[in-house]
C-alpha cells in the first residue's frame, strides 16, 4: 500500500548541525557567524575577529564551549583497572579528584586517541576525547565488573582560560578553586564540576556540568566577566594557543589508527613525543607487548617543534634534511606572543632527535596567482614553545 | 617443584602435547578435571557395555603422531560405509569402490570412484600445511621462520604445479565450493552423494551447500578413512597416557584448573579447583580458545585479542545417542555380515540439506543424518549375547536449541533418533534396552568444549589456518609468553588427529619457551 505524501503525513526531519546547551547564548554574540560541525554541534569558527581572540586567550580571559566533545562514563568496581588497561599510563597514580592526560593504543601500539581522564569519584571516570570511541571501550570492558555510557550529550561544559581566568571564575561565585592544583578537579556545586585544565597552556579551568545548569552558569560568567574581558572564542584562535602550548590535534597531529588502513600511518606514543607517560612496568595495558617492541627498537618516526625562518604559513609543507625528503609539517602557525613561526612536524627517525642540522622546509606560497618556493631553515626546539608560570601557580595571581 | 610444561585438559589433543614434549625430555604435568582421561575420545559403559561415550571413529588421525610416539599398540581397523537408501538399494563404500550390498558394482561407481581419487590426491596435498603450525601473516619475526613457512607454501605450489594441468585446475574450481553441488555434478542425489555430503559437514554448523564443504570434506579424508580403533576409542588416549608417562610425565586426573598463573607477562602454574597450586616454565591449554583466555584473565589480552575469540563460531550441531540393544537388529536389505560397518543414514545430499535447515532456527531435524557404530559387530568376541552397544551420531542438534536442552528436549532427540532408525530397521525401538543421550549442552558441560562443538570452533575457511583460533594467534603462543594453546580450537583443527597437540608442543620447543 502506498501513502500520499500529503503534508499532514510528511514528517520533518531535522537535518543539519545540532546546538550544543549553550549554543542560544552564544548564536548572538557570533558578528562573524563563522559555524563549523565538530562533530555534529555547531562550533565557533571565531566570533568577530580571530587576533582579537588569540590576544584575549593570552592577556584577558575567554570562554570556549567545549560541549561536542565525546564523553563517555566508565563507573564501577572494576573502573581503575579498566582505565589502566585502557590507557598507556600509569592510572593507579591518578587520585581521585585528578585529572589526566592520556593516550591508548591497539595491539599494534599504534595511538588510536588522546583525551583527558577526569577521576570523578573511586571508582568513576568520565573521559574526554575528540574520536567517538563508545564500541572500543565497550571492548576494553569485556569481561570487567563497570558500565561504559556514552555522555556525549548527558554533560556540556565551558573551558574558561586566561590569565584572569580565575579572577571571572572567583567573581563568579567559585571562589573556593582557589587552591586547585593543574589537573586538579572538584566538584564545587552540586552538579558543576571544576578542573584545572585546558588546550591553551595558559591560566585556565574548564567547567562540566549538566545542560540544566547550562543557562544560570552562562550568565553567571558573562556577568563576572565583564571587569575581566571575558569573551567567547572560536576553534581558530584556540588551535594558534594549543600549537604554542604543543598540545596535539587527533587527525592532525598524528592519526588515530582506528580511522586509518593503510598500513604503517599510525603512530606510537614514543613517536609522538610521549615515551615518558608509557608505563611498560606496571602490568599489561592494550599494547603493551607491541610497545616493548617499539621502544626497544626505537622510533620510526618524531614528532617534532619546529621553529621556521621567517612568516610564510607552514602548514603541510616538506620538511628536507640536506637533499632527503625527512618529513612533513603538520600543525603551524605564526605564534603572535612569541614572534615565531612555530610548526609541529612528523620527520622520518632519526631526524629530529639524534639528527637536527640541515633542517628546512619547503613552503608554497600564493601571492595573487603566483606559486612561489621558499625554503626556510629550520630549527629543532626542545620543550614547549612556551612557558608561562602564571599557568601553573597556585593560588593564581589576579590579574 | 617447577615442571617445564603444564598442559590442561587430558583429551586427545593434551595427551599428544604432553607426549611429545616429554619425550624430548621435559618435565610435564597434565591436569584434567574429570576423573578419567580422554576427553571427547573416551570409552564409557552404559548398562555393563562398553562403548565410545562420544567420539566412536577417527577419519583422520595423523599416522606421524602415532610413529613419533611409539603407539604401535594402537590397531586401527578401516571400516566400509554402509549408506542406507530407504528403497533397500544400499551402497557400500570401501575406499573408491562403491558397490551393491551383495558385492556387485554400484551404477555410479566410476563417477564416485573419480570423485573420491580425485579428492584424495588434493587432500593429500594439502596434508603437509596441517603438520606445522600454520604461516603468520606478522611483519617482523626471525627471517629464517619466515624462509622456512615460504618454503612450505613455494613446496604446495610447485606440488600443485606437479599435479598437472587439469588436476591443478580441479583443484582450485572446487577448493572453496560446497560438497553438494561438487558431487551432484556426476552423481545423482542419493545415498553416494548423501554419504560424502556428511562427512563434509560433520560436526559443524554447516550444510553440504554452505560455501567450504568440499575443503571440510578434504580435510577429513586426508587420514586413512573412517576406522575403528580395536578395543575402543579409549584405547587411543590411553595409550597416549601412557606413551606421556613412560617419559616420565604426571597426569593429574580430578583437577580442574581455576586459574592461570601471570607473573610479568609470563604463564608460570596454575591454581588447581582443590586450591593447589602447581608451577611450570609453560602451560599448554587444549581447551576452548575463549575459556583459556578466561582462566588466564581477560587483563593480560589486548581487546582486539579478546574480541576476535569473543566472535569465534563454536555452535555445535552434533549430539551422541548411545544404545544398548537385547538383540541384534535387522536393517531391511542389509545382511548381516555389514553390521560391522559405519552404517549411515543420509539417503541423499539434498536430505543431508534439509537436515540442516532446522538448525538455523534454533530447533533440531526431524529427520535426522546418522552415522551408526556397533562396536561388538566390528570386535565380536567383546559383546555379550543379549547386550548390544549402539553408538549413533546425531546431526543436527544446535546447541542453541530454541526452549532449551530440557529432559523432554533429550527424550525427544531420542524418540526422533528411534523412529529414524526403525524406518531402516523395523523393531529396533522395542530392542532398546538402555539409552543416554549427550546434547551438544551435555557435552559442553560434561568436556568443556565450548557450545559443545566437536572442533572447539567451526571448521571454516574463515577460523582455519592463519586465522585459527584467530588472526595474531597463528603459531600456538597465546600472547603471554609460555602460554600455548595445544587443542582442538588451533591449527589444523578438530577431528581426532592428534595434530593440534602436537604441533604446539613443537612449536613450544622450538621457541625455547621451557629452556
Amino acid at each position: 500500500m502506498t501513502r500520499p505524501n500529503t503534508p499532514d503525513t510528511l514528517v520533518s526531519v531535522k537535518i543539519g548541525m545540532i546546538d550544543t546547551p549553550f549554543q542560544p547564548m552564544l548564536e548572538p554574540l557570533s558578528e562573524s557567524q563563522a559555524w563549523y560541525s565538530w562533530a555534529g554541534y555547531k562550533s565557533a569558527t571565531s566570533f568577530r575577529n580571530v587576533d582579537l581572540e588569540y590576544f584575549a586567550i593570552r592577556n584577558q580571559a575567554t570562554v570556549f564551549d567545549i560541549s561536542p566533545m565525546c564523553k563517555y562514563r566508565i563507573n564501577g568496581p572494576d573502573a581503575l583497572r579498566v582505565m589502566d588497561r585502557l590507557v598507556v599510563r600509569d592510572m593507579k597514580k591518578v587520585r581521585a579528584g585528578r585529572v589526566a592526560y592520556v593516550m591508548w593504543c591497539d595491539e599494534d601500539g599504534m595511538v588510536i586517541d588522546d583525551g583527558t581522564a577526569f577521576r570523578f569519584a573511586e571508582d568513576e571516570y568520565v573521559l574526554f576525547c575528540q574520536e567517538r570511541t563508545y564500541k572500543w571501550l565497550c571492548e576494553i570492558a569485556w569481561g570487567f565488573d563497570v558500565t561504559v555510557q556514552d555522555w556525549q550529550s548527558a554533560l556540556c561544559g565551558l573551558a574558561v582560560q586566561g590569565p584572569c581566568a580565575f579572577s571571572v571564575l572567583k567573581d563568579a561565585g567559585f571562589a573556593s578553586i582557589e587552591d586547585m592544583k593543574p589537573f586538579d578537579l572538584r566538584q564545587v556545586e552540586p552538579g558543576l564540576w571544576i578542573s584545572r585544565t585546558g588546550y591553551t597552556g595558559d591560566l585556565g579551568y574548564e567547567i562540566v556540568t549538566f545542560p540544566d545548569h547550562a543557562p544560570p552558569l552562562w550568565h553567571r560568567l558573562r556577568e563576572a566577566g565583564q571587569r575581566w574581558g571575558l569573551i567567547p572564542i572560536g576553534y581558530e584562535a584556540l588551535d594558534i594557543a594549543r600549537i604554542e602550548a604543543g598540545f596535539l590535534a587527533p587527525g592532525r597531529d598524528f592519526q588515530p589508527s582506528h580511522k586509518v588502513s593503510r598500513l604503517h600511518r599510525g603512530r606510537t606514543p614514543f613517536e609522538l613525543g610521549f615515551g615518558w607517560m608509557v608505563d611498560l612496568s606496571t602490568g599489561h595495558f592494550n599494547g603493551r607487548r607491541a610497545l616493548l617492541e617499539h621502544a626497544a627498537k626505537g622510533p620510526r618516526y618524531n614528532l617534532v617543534r619546529l621553529d621556521i625562518e621567517g612568516d610564510a604559513p607552514a602548514g603541510n609543507a616538506y620538511v628536507y634534511a640536506g637533499k632527503s625528503f625527512a618529513g612533513h609539517v603538520r600543525s603551524a602557525a605564526w605564534s603572535p606572543t612569541f614572534k615565531r613561526n612555530i610548526a609541529l612536524a612528523d620527520l622520518k627517525a632519526p631526524w629530529g632527535k639524534s639528527r637536527k642540522k640541515g633542517l628546512w622546509a619547503e613552503i608554497y606560497v600564493e601571492q595573487e596567482g603566483v606559486w612561489q618556493k621558499r625554503n626556510a631553515r629550520t630549527r629543532v626546539v626542545e620543550g614547549p614553545f612556551m612557558n608561562i608560570p602564571r599557568a601553573r601557580m597556585t593560588p593564581p595571581q589576579a590579574y | 617443584m617447577t615442571y617445564d610444561a603444564i598442559v590442561i585438559g587430558a583429551g586427545h589433543n593434551g595427551l599428544t602435547a604432553a607426549a611429545t614434549l616429554a619425550r624430548k625430555g621435559a618435565r610435564v604435568c597434565v591436569v584434567e578435571k574429570n576423573a578419567k582421561p580422554g576427553g571427547m575420545a573416551l570409552s564409557g559403559t552404559l548398562d555393563g557395555v562398553e562403548m565410545p561415550r562420544m567420539a566412536h571413529l577417527v577419519y583422520n588421525l595423523n599416522p606421524r603422531v602415532l610413529s613419533e610416539l611409539g603407539l604401535s599398540n594402537v590397531n586401527l581397523k578401516p571400516l566400509k560405509t554402509v549408506s542406507l537408501s530407504p528403497d533397500g538399494n544400499h551402497v557400500v563404500l570401501d575406499g573408491n569402490r562403491a558397490t551393491r550390498v551383495d558385492g556387485t558394482p554400484h551404477p555410479e561407481a566410476t563417477a564416485y570412484a573419480a570423485r573420491y581419487d580425485d579428492l584424495k590426491r588434493f587432500s593429500a596435498l594439502l596434508a603437509p600445511l596441517a603438520e606445522r603450525s600454520a604461516p603468520g601473516v606478522s611483519f617482523g619475526g626471525r627471517k629464517l621462520d619466515k624462509f622456512s613457512e615460504l618454503m612450505a607454501a613455494a613446496r604446495i605450489g610447485l606440488k600443485l604445479k606437479l599435479l598437472g594441468r587439469r588436476n591443478m585446475r580441479e583443484f582450485l574450481r572446487i577448493l572453496l565450493s560446497n560438497v553438494h553441488d561438487y558431487t551432484l555434478d556426476e552423481l545423482s542425489d542419493g545415498p553416494i552423494a548423501g554419504a560424502m555430503a556428511a562427512d563434509a559437514v560433520k560436526g559443524s554448523w554447516s550444510g553440504p551447500r554452505s560455501p567450504g564443504s568440499v575443503l571440510s570434506l578434504m580435510y577429513r579424508m586426508s587420514g586413512s578413512g573412517p576406522a575403528h580403533v580395536m578395543g575402543g576409542i579409549g584405547k587411543l588416549t590411553e595409550a597416549l597416557a601412557e606413551a606421556a608417562q613412560s617419559q616420565a610425565a604426571e597426569i593429574r586426573s580430578g583437577a580442574g584448573v581455576a586459574r592461570i598463573f601471570v607473573a610479568e607477562d609470563r604463564a608460570v602454574g596454575v591454581l588447581l579447583d582443590d586450591g593447589s597450586e602447581l608451577r611450570a616454565r609453560t602451560v599448554l591449554s587444549s581447551i576452548g580458545a575463549l575459556q583459556s583466555l578466561k582462566l588466564a584473565g581477560v587483563e593480560h589480552f589486548d581487546a582486539e585479542t579478546v574480541t576476535r575469540l569473543r566472535n569465534i563460531r563454536t555452535k555445535g550441531t552434533a549430539a551422541k545417542i548411545n544404545l544398548v540393544l537385547g538383540g541384534v537388529p535387522t536393517f531391511s536389505g542389509l545382511p548381516s555380515d555389514l553390521l560391522g560397518a559405519r552404517i549411515v543414514i543420509a539417503p541423499g545430499s539434498t536430505y543431508v540439506e534439509h537436515a540442516f535447515n532446522p538448525a538455523k532456527y534454533g530447533e533440531m531435524s526431524e529427520a535426522p543424518v546418522l552415522e551408526i557404530v556397533m562396536p561388538g559387530q566390528i570386535e565380536p568376541g567383546t559383546t555379550q549375547p543379549d547386550r548390544h552397544g549402539m553408538s549413533i551420531l546425531f546431526h543436527y542438534a544446535p546447541h542453541d536449541l530454541e526452549g532449551g536442552w530440557t529432559d523432554a528436549a533429550h527424550a525427544r532427540l531420542l524418540d526422533i533418533t528411534l523412529a529414524t532408525l526403525d524406518a531402516y530397521a523395523p523393531g529396533l525401538r522395542q530392542l532398546v534396552v538402555a539409552s543416554e543421550v549427550l546434547s551438544p549442552a551435555r557435552i559442553e558441560a560434561e568436556t568443556g568444549a565450548p557450545g559443545g562443538h566437536w572442533h572447539h570452533g567451526e571448521w571454516s575457511t574463515d577460523q582455519m589456518l592463519t586465522t585459527r583460533p584467530a588472526s595474531g594467534l597463528a603459531h600456538y603462543r597465546f600472547a603471554v609468553r609460555g602460554l600455548y594453546l595445544c587443542g582442538a580450537a588451533t591449527h589444523p583443527g578438530g577431528d581426532v588427529t592428534g595434530l593440534p597437540g602436537r604441533n604446539a608442543a613443537l612449536q613450544l620447543l622450538k621457541d625455547g619457551a621451557c629452556a
